[in-house]
């Protein structure tokens, strides 16, 4: 029974994939700083059927990064790594602090590192596994406002090429989701803060080329497809999902 | 570097009448050949490093070729120094009109073997401080007639290579900051990225001197570059110059590879 950790794994498009990477037969360790929610989504997930974990863990914290990771590998191989536990900030670059500059690069940059250094050598010793990271639309292209964003989710697609090609030879496969705004994820919690949150998401959707937003399930299935089998020679790779958006835009 | 006359009405001779540019990194090898460059140029250079004697050197021989320079002390790592720099070449000057992120630092080391420590002080000096120089300069770059601000990424953060985790992050996530000054800033803050491939300087030959094998491992990057040489410290000063200079108005956001072909090529 193979183990897959998925990080932010208490809400949004973490808990999404979660419950699916569950219907396909992985016992899934969902981590997330929010202990309570992970372990919600691990009694769902039981509820369902599947097989789950929570385990309370800051993935900004090497320690209990590495403490994750070594009770995961205690329940079973772990095949799958889902580097989906993000945080976003909308202030202008010079209106920027120090602190929510560094809060979103250790969170959405650091923390990928801290869980690909300790999980990786796990995965060569077994065999191999599969990576997946979430990145996001503004990792390839910009949007004012998303200075430390931009900047985190864009040294992100580095990093997983960097990851893809020193384990290609142990068969560790790293690869990179970029979804624009789905309605599962982090782009309802930050619409959910503008006056009118239905206009802002409508209007969101209006300038996408599919016109409309995407879909927790959508995601999911591309993330499923990364985890398993059907994907064996793909590694390295930045795959958009996000309607065309991204391609409309010059990169 | 010549008087250039390839266009009546350009004085191809003087690029940067008048400018201030700041540029970190400038005690040696890119940075020291830009701040040369853009003294020739009728520029008034603050020359920032953590190394101090180099930073005076070079401001030594700006001088005696006639230029205006000013050294300033900053480990660019540390959030203080970057504010103090930039503030010192304000109080000196009065004004900015270039802010030439060029200073970094490179350690190589596989992923899984990167420790918490290297990574830190990668992220701060590659990335962060690019972000804090901005973010202090950009008030004086936005007061003047049309700022520029350059930063020196590498071709390690266009695509991945063996040992580079922390430092291609870091490339990476500053190309996408720098596109995002441009879009932010637009109006009257250009910024673009130079993108240098294997350059032959102080650093890389210090690489270079701890690598056994080293004459095979240069004729193995060579084959690698379509230009089939390494590029010079003066390669990518001539591009500094003309994104600083008013013959780019129109780049903004661009990333400009300065590798002989190095990234198209794999």
């Amino acid at each position: 029974m193979s183990v897959a950790i998925v990080t932010g794994g208490a809400s949004g498009l973490g808990d999404a994939i979660a419950h699916r990477l569950a219907r396909v037969g992985q016992t899934v360790v969902v981590a997330d700083i929010d202990a309570e929610g992970a372990s919600t989504t691990a009694a769902a997930i039981a509820d369902a059927g599947g097989r789950a974990v929570a385990i309370g863990c800051d993935v900004t914290s090497r320690s209990e990064v590495d403490a994750m990771v070594a009770e995961a590998a205690g329940i079973g191989p772990i095949a799958t790594l889902v580097l989906s536990a993000a945080i976003e900030n909308v202030t202008p670059l010079v209106d920027l602090s120090d602190e929510d500059w560094q809060h979103v690069l250790d969170v959405d940059l650091k923390g990928p590192f801290l869980c690909m250094r300790a999980a990786i050598p796990h995965m060569v010793e077994h065999g191999g596994g599969s990576v997946i990271a979430l990145g996001s639309t503004l990792g390839l292209i910009v949007s004012p406002g998303h200075a430390a964003y931009s900047a985190a989710k864009g040294a992100l697609v580095n990093l997983c090429k960097q990851a893809a090609i020193e384990h290609a030879p142990d068969n560790v496969r790293v690869n990179l989701v970029a979804p624009s705004a789905t309605d599962t994820g982090l782009f309802m919690k930050f619409s959910a803060m503008a006056p009118d949150p239905e206009k802002l998401r409508a209007q969101i959707a209006a300038t996408n080329p599919m016109q409309r937003i995407g879909r927790g399930e959508e995601v999911c299935d591309l993330v499923a497809f990364l985890a398993s089998d059907a994907s064996t020679y793909l590694s390295g790779s930045v795959i958009p999902l996000d309607g065309g958006m991204a391609a409309r835009r010059i990169v | 570097m010549g008087p250039v006359t390839i266009s009546a009405g350009l004085d191809f001779t003087a690029l940067l009448p008048d400018k201030v540019a700041l540029i970190t990194g400038a005690a040696s090898g890119q940075g020291r050949a830009a701040a040369r460059l853009f003294g020739a140029h009728g520029a008034r250079v603050v020359v920032a490093d953590i190394n101090d004697e180099g930073a005076a050197e070079t401001v030594r021989m700006m001088e005696e070729s006639g230029s205006e320079a000013v050294a300033v002390h900053a480990d660019v790592s540390v959030r203080a120094d970057v504010d103090t720099m930039v503030a010192a070449a304000m109080e000196r000057y009065g004004r900015l009109d270039v802010l030439y992120n060029n200073a970094a630092v490179q350690m190589s080391g596989r992923l899984v073997d990167c420790t918490e420590e290297d990574w830190d002080l990668t992220i701060a000096t590659n990335l962060s401080a690019i972000f804090w120089a901005c973010r202090a300069a950009l008030p004086a770059l936005l007061e003047g007639e049309g700022g520029s601000v350059i930063n020196t990424a590498s071709t390690l953060g266009l695509i991945g290579s063996e040992g580079y985790a922390a430092y291609g992050a870091a490339k990476a996530g500053l190309v996408l900051l720098t596109k995002q000054i441009a879009v932010e800033y637009g109006p009257s803050v250009r910024a673009n990225v130079i993108a240098p491939g294997s350059i032959d300087t102080p650093r890389f030959r210090k690489v270079l001197d701890a690598t056994p094998g080293a004459e095979a491992f240069v004729e193995g990057l060579k084959k690698n570059i379509p230009v089939r040489r390494l590029g010079t410290a003066d390669d990518v000063a001539r591009i500094a110059l003309f994104l600083a200079s008013d013959l780019s108005s129109y780049v903004s956001g661009a990333i400009i590879p300065a590798d002989g072909g190095l990234a198209v090529y794999r």
